[in-house]
């Protein structure tokens, strides 16, 4: 039972910027250990749902639970100390600033277990550990990647959100990505993926959501959708 | 050569105010994502408060105490303000900017109403003590000494503490990247607060170099620096804390030999033309914006 419980959930969370609905009452939920896609073209309101959950965007209306504790109202600061983090699209790092002293601030709510999560992150990223005394900015745009997800991960973290983690990479470090993330989706942490590169993220997701203009147009197993041809041609294009 | 030397050591003790002021100024700049400017404004209040306790008091430790304690609070009572302004949907930075300015105006007004008539005060000889040193022209006062010291000292303070512990690190990431330094977890506001309380005590400081360095207070102090501390700003890149320590030994320096060779009066004139062409030339000024 413990591993079906859920770890996410939300209840018809809407997001509005001005007159425009970005998200529109979505309710999406991840069990322990799932890795589950969310899908959808740009501007269909993926990113904004990840920082609604996160706190950094305040939903309208709706509902966020995590780990069964309402999270909807808490600060991004309280909700990180939970366990809940996003690895954000386009490598958000502290690029004046050395590789190890991101991955300090990584684990601003685990620090007591530092050396121990520095190591782990330096087994997943063995580029970091080389490049730990350089200066973050002077990476290559993969290797930023890579420093994005282990500062995420030097908290320890019981959900990972990750949003676009291909955009603009190569396809030999994307490919490199998605096995970390597979690796570490088997070494029993939750992901929730939010990505536009359907494909990639149908074949390493247990399960997905789609997602079009704010809401949720469709939702299964991601093996049942990558392998009806409907399904594919009305919401992920036809090749 | 010896009216030079003289002047060079003033320029650094006074520019070892500004640097501590334009340091101040920025630190709030980054991490609070604010523009004050009343900062000064404290600072001289401070200045008032060391110049009132001294009327009754000789303990040199009641008297600081006092002074760093008026312009803790005073710092951090202005943070819940600044937070309101900064969270209103639609504002900018510069909202703060004319917040402040508001503020500072505010505290010029009080003081020059209902603090000793309006006049400005002077502190007594066992404050500012006298010359400690002398060559010929060239004199060291104790007011100088301690401005020039004091503000090194500060400023190693200051810069230990942000490049060499965990919080020094928290206002790095809040300056860099506020969206980073909240995925990683860290608490914005306590963060901020912080800040405001690492400036309220950095105010109360320059101020009591201040006083000892130039022996008087008056209500129109704080804008007079307030100007000057924006300007070394601006022209070092707003922000840039290495760049405004150049900048601000360096305007200390060039308003110090301006009183030496030409007028004292000329000294705010070549403050402000210097500040306008790097404006000009260099928009992001000598070292580059941090914001």
């Amino acid at each position: 039972m413990e591993k079906k419980s859920n770890i996410l959930k939300t209840e018809g969370l809407s997001i509005t910027y001005g007159p425009i609905k970005a998200v529109k009452k979505v309710n999406i939920e991840i069990k322990q250990g799932e890795f589950v896609a969310l899908i959808g073209a740009n501007g269909a309101g993926k990113t904004s749902l990840l920082k609604a959950i996160l706190g950094i965007q305040r939903p309208d209306k709706g509902r966020v639970q995590f780990l069964g504790i309402d999270i909807t109202r808490q600060s991004t600061d309280k909700i990180v100390s939970l366990g809940l983090c996003l690895i954000p699209e386009g490598h958000v790092i502290f690029t004046s600033m050395t590789v190890l002293e991101n991955l300090q601030l990584g684990a601003y709510h685990d620090y007591d277990n530092f050396e121990k999560n520095l190591e782990r992150v330096f087994t997943y990223f063995p580029i970091l550990q080389e490049r730990s005394s350089q200066i973050a900015g002077t990476l290559s745009g993969g290797e930023q990647q890579m420093l994005s997800m282990g500062r995420a991960l030097m908290s320890k973290p019981k959900l990972i959100l990750i949003d676009e983690p291909s955009l603009g990479l190569a396809p030999k470090i994307v490919t490199e990505i998605f096995n970390i993330l597979l690796e570490l989706n088997k070494e029993g942490y939750s992901i929730l993926l939010a990505e536009q590169n359907a494909k990639k993220a149908l074949e390493c997701s247990h399960r997905c959501y789609v997602m079009q203009t704010g809401e949720i147009a469709m939702t299964g197993f991601s093996g049942d959708i990558i392998d009806n041809p409907k399904i594919r041609q009305a919401y992920l294009g036809s090749n | 050569m010896e009216i030079f030397i003289a002047q060079l050591i003033s320029g650094l003790a006074l520019g070892s105010i500004y640097v501590l002021l334009v340091t101040g100024f920025n630190l709030m700049l980054l991490v609070a994502k604010i523009i004050q400017f009343a900062y000064p404004q404290i600072v001289v209040i401070s200045m008032y408060t060391y110049w009132w306790v001294l009327q009754f008091s000789n303990n040199i430790f009641l008297v600081i105490l006092a002074g760093l304690s008026v312009s803790i609070i005073l710092s951090i009572l202005s943070e819940p303000i600044f937070r309101k302004i900064n969270s209103t949907p639609g504002v900018d930075i510069n909202a703060s900017f004319i917040a402040s300015m508001g503020m500072a105006m505010i505290a010029m007004d009080i003081m020059s109403h209902s603090i000793n008539y309006g006049f400005p005060v002077s502190f007594p000889y066992k404050w500012i003590g006298g010359s400690i040193l002398s060559f010929g022209l060239i004199t060291i006062s104790k007011g100088q000494l301690f401005a020039l010291g004091g503000g090194i000292i500060a400023v190693l303070i200051f810069f230990y503490l942000l490049y060499h512990t965990n919080q020094g690190r928290f206002f790095r990431a809040i300056a860099e990247n506020l969206f980073a330094a909240s995925l990683v977890g860290i608490p914005i506001i306590k963060t901020s607060i912080f800040s405001y309380l690492i400036v309220g005590i950095l105010g109360g400081f320059s101020a009591l170099l201040f006083s000892m360095l130039i022996g008087s207070a008056s209500p129109w102090l704080g804008e007079f620096v307030a100007l000057k501390m924006l300007a070394v700003s601006i022209v070092a890149g707003l922000g840039n804390l290495k760049g405004g320590l150049v900048c601000g030994l360096i305007l200390g320096i060039i308003e110090s030999i301006a009183i030496g060779y030409i007028s004292g009066s000329w000294s705010n004139v070549i403050a402000f033309v210097v500040m306008l062409i790097v404006v000009l030339i260099r928009p992001q000024g000598l070292f580059g914006t941090k914001i």
